[in-house]
């Protein structure tokens, strides 16, 4: 029997959500086409070809239903993980990289929406794990000779050449991950998003405010270098990331906040590619504490907000204790043992939880 | 808060008609917290305004028959129980009650609210005596809820402009129970064209009234919101708003009010928008209290036909899907809505937080979703399932159709259960 309410918005529904992601990433795949012409293309049709392949066989294997596999989430993770790649990484590392996404980032916790973590992040760390010498490598960055539309000064009638260069740079730039060559097209991507309402403000203004905040208050914050694309898109497009972000207001700049604060502290400890990625993907875990923590003061309740604070500053001091963990992790080279307790724990809580729970929504 | 498209301009400007009662009439026995008890026999003859059915206690309320006839029994439709009534068409009903309006007492409104089942026309029937009952608590405001947020329905509006001076007369004679130091129209503000109409026409009769336009959002016309919106104040569900010096009540309410004090008649009519895409003839009906589902659609010019269209009693928003049409039109019931069957695109939650941004009592629906399933009742506490007003805005903005109101019903009988 069909419950209230009896209407519905039109066009509203979960496949619109993801064609809004897809539509804002299209920029971005143009400024790639720009740039690399068919090595990007063909890395992007093989990831969104695996991933959707993926997406279908495993639903259907292990979640038995396949419909929702064509909701367009998987192209999104597809984009998304290869924005943060190289246009010269080697082929099957991509498709490795899209498969393991979908099927440990996404069917292995019970289908769309219920992951914990950022698929395409998960999918780009077991690349990182699996294909170590390949990833850190000087050379997979060495895309010169691979450029289709080099870099030009696009506005030749300032007369200021540092301003137009630095203008030039923000409209298209060649270098950095595949998704990084224009940050304007970037920021275009997250007003669409904002505009459509499928990412709220909270988290990039949190994010961005505090990331950028730290570098000014600390002494000679601009002797460290980051990839501003890089920062951005991972901003706009991964910690926004709907089933991975916290649901409510204050819990959104929160985590927004935290990202930012604890990808600082990354590249201050000299991560050097992976600040982005491990702390979004960190924040994912405690993204339901967050939402649990920052529930909205429920109409006409007093709330206790000495609790509330106990709450926060537990959590502040564990997520702070988490990233000085991976730090020390990574500076003796051992996260990649992290990824390997990750699939042990998802493939066991798959086959002794999450399976029993296929058929709820939530 | 979310805004919806209204859906009421199509039914708003249509003047009210008068559905004729039907052959037979399903008085429902249902009420706010309980059952009436028939105190009629079956198969006796009943006069019109006759009262047929009456509960006591705190809650108490009542039924009349709105036509004169033959009693048939009770009937159990759909787990509500209904009194049939046949119709005789000779409308022999019992003499009017006169009142002499300018020196009646507070107890002889007060009782002849409970007297003439005078209930609640918003949605929850609750006890109209029961609310205005207030004793010797302050008041300081009297709002008068003309914020009718659900889509489609449009009873309110045609009420408050075609009957302005009735109502502001109900209003006036209900002042002499509670006089509340400000009485405060609340009206959305697609609807201000009633702003100049209400002043002027409350100007000539000498009451003092101040209009409050509330934005176009759903739900402006839950109580909570409503107090809020024109008070600033914040009360939890559940509380008792005389308590905080406010009395709500709704323009339908006032109408049956009115009708009862100056034309001596209790509450066996009342005003229900006909609309929807499925529906013809639409507009805002004077319906008798007990008219069959199956009546109005045949009324109208339809056939009841469960597989090609929906059909709700009350708004699209809160109503209920009729079941079987020979349901009875209750008191509560504001529109019957002839839609087509929703569909449903079911996929998981995907934790956009809509939900969370257009709760009006500011909780976490999805929560419930996940907490009834695994009946953990600490967290459905935890995340004050109680606290939900049932308002469907969550369901509603949904994009992966989780089945949150469902939920929420199952969260609240699981709580129900305990005593936690
Ligand atoms: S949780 Fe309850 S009050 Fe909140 S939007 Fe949903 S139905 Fe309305
Ligand atoms: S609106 Fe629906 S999909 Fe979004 S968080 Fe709420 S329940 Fe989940």
């Amino acid at each position: 029997m069909s419950l209230n309410p009896y209407i519905k918005p039109k066009k509203g529904n979960t496949s619109f959500v993801m064609l809004d992601v897809i539509i804002a990433l299209l920029p971005l795949v143009i400024a790639g086409y720009f740039a690399y012409g068919m090595q990007a293309m063909w890395l992007l049709l093989i990831a969104s070809g695996c991933a959707l392949a993926t997406d279908v066989i495993f639903s259907a294997l292990l979640l038995k239903q396949y419909r929702s596999a064509l909701d367009g989430s998987a192209i999104v993770t597809a984009l998304l993980l290869c924005f943060t790649l190289s246009p010269i990484t080697p082929w099957y590392m991509v498709a490795f990289g899209a498969v393991a996404a979908i099927l440990f980032g996404k069917i292995t916790w019970g289908g769309l929406g219920k992951n914990r973590f950022n698929p395409a992040l998960i999918g780009r760390e077991f690349m990182a794990v699996f294909f170590p010498v390949v990833m850190t490598s000087a050379g997979i960055w060495a895309t010169k000779d691979y450029i289709q539309t080099p870099a030009t000064n696009l506005f030749p009638g300032l007369s200021n050449e540092y301003l137009s260069s630095y203008l030039s740079g923000l409209v298209y730039k060649t270098n950095g991950a595949m998704g990084e060559y224009s940050i304007a097209l970037i920021a275009l991507g997250g007003f669409y998003l904002l505009l459509r309402k499928r990412i709220s403000w909270h988290i990039p203004l949190a994010l961005l405010a505090v990331f950028f905040g730290s570098f000014w208050f600390i002494e000679n914050g601009q002797n460290y270098s980051y990839s501003i694309a890089g920062v951005l898109l991972g901003t706009l497009f991964m910690a926004t990331d709907m089933p991975s972000s916290p649901t409510n207001n204050y819990g959104k700049l929160y985590y927004g906040s935290m990202i930012g604060l604890v990808a600082f502290i990354f590249i201050i400890g000299k991560v050097s590619y992976e600040y982005m990625s491990y702390a979004i993907l960190l924040l994912n875990g405690f993204s339901y504490k967050i939402s649990e923590v920052f529930r909205p003061k429920v109409w006409g309740e007093k709330l206790d907000y000495k609790k509330r604070v106990e709450h926060i500053f537990y959590l502040t001091l564990s997520i702070l204790g988490c990233t000085l963990a991976i730090l020390s992790l990574h500076y003796y080279d051992m996260v990649s043992y992290l990824i390997y307790i990750y699939i042990a724990y998802i493939v066991l809580k798959f086959n002794f939880s999450f399976i029993k729970n296929i058929t709820n929504p939530i | 808060m979310i805004h919806i498209p209204s859906l009421k301009s199509t039914t708003k400007k249509i003047p009210i008609q008068k559905l004729a009662a039907p052959n037979m009439l399903y008085l429902p026995l249902t009420t706010y917290k309980g059952t009436l008890s028939t105190i009629v026999e079956k198969d006796s003859y009943v006069k019109k305004h006759q009262k047929v059915a009456a509960s006591e206690g705190v809650f108490a309320s009542s039924i009349h028959a709105p036509a004169s006839g033959y009693i048939r029994g009770e009937v159990n439709i759909d787990n509500q129980s209904y009194l049939m009534l046949e119709n005789d068409f000779k409308e022999v009903a019992i003499p009017a009650k006169q009142f002499t309006i300018n020196n009646i007492t507070e107890d002889e409104i007060l009782s002849t609210l409970l007297d003439f089942g005078i209930e609640g026309s918003g949605g929850a029937k609750f006890p109209t005596h029961t609310k205005y009952n207030t004793g010797s608590k302050p008041i300081d405001t009297f709002i008068i809820n003309a914020a009718e947020c659900e889509p489609y329905l449009s009873a309110d509006y045609t009420l408050l402009k075609n009957y302005t001076k009735q109502l502001l007369e109900a209003i006036q004679l209900m002042q002499k129970v509670i006089k509340a130091s400000a009485i405060v129209f609340g009206i959305e503000k697609q609807h201000k064209e009633l702003k100049p109409l209400i002043l002027q026409t409350a100007k000539n009769q000498d009451i003092p009234v101040k209009i409050k336009l509330l934005p176009n959002e759903y739900p402006q016309g839950g109580e909570l919101q409503l107090i809020k919106s024109v008070t600033g104040k914040e009360i939890p569900k559940g509380s008792i708003p005389a308590n905080y010096g406010i009395v709500v009540s709704n323009v339908g309410t006032l109408w049956a009010i009115y009708n009862a004090f100056y034309k001596g008649t209790p509450y066996t009519n009342r005003i229900v928008t006909i609309s929807g895409e499925k529906a013809e003839n639409i507009g805002n009906y004077e319906v008798a209290i007990g008219t069959p589902v199956s009546y109005i659609l045949e009324t109208i010019g339809l056939t009841w036909n469960a597989t090609s269209q929906t059909v709700i009693l009350g708004g699209p928003m809160m109503g209920k899907a009729v079941q079987q049409p020979e349901i009875g039109i209750n008191k509560g019931s504001g529109g019957i809505l002839i839609i087509p069957n929703p569909t449903n695109k079911r996929y998981n939650c995907i934790q956009c937080g809509y939900c969370v941004d257009v709760c009006p009592q500011h909780l976490m629906p999805m929560e419930f979703a996940r907490y009834s399933t695994t009946e953990d009742i600490l967290q459905l506490k935890n995340f004050h399932v109680n606290d939900c007003i049932e308002c469907g805005a969550c369901a509603y903005i949904c994009p992966s159709d989780v089945p949150l109101m469902n939920s929420i019903f199952k969260g609240k009988e699981l709580l129900k259960a305990t005593s936690l």
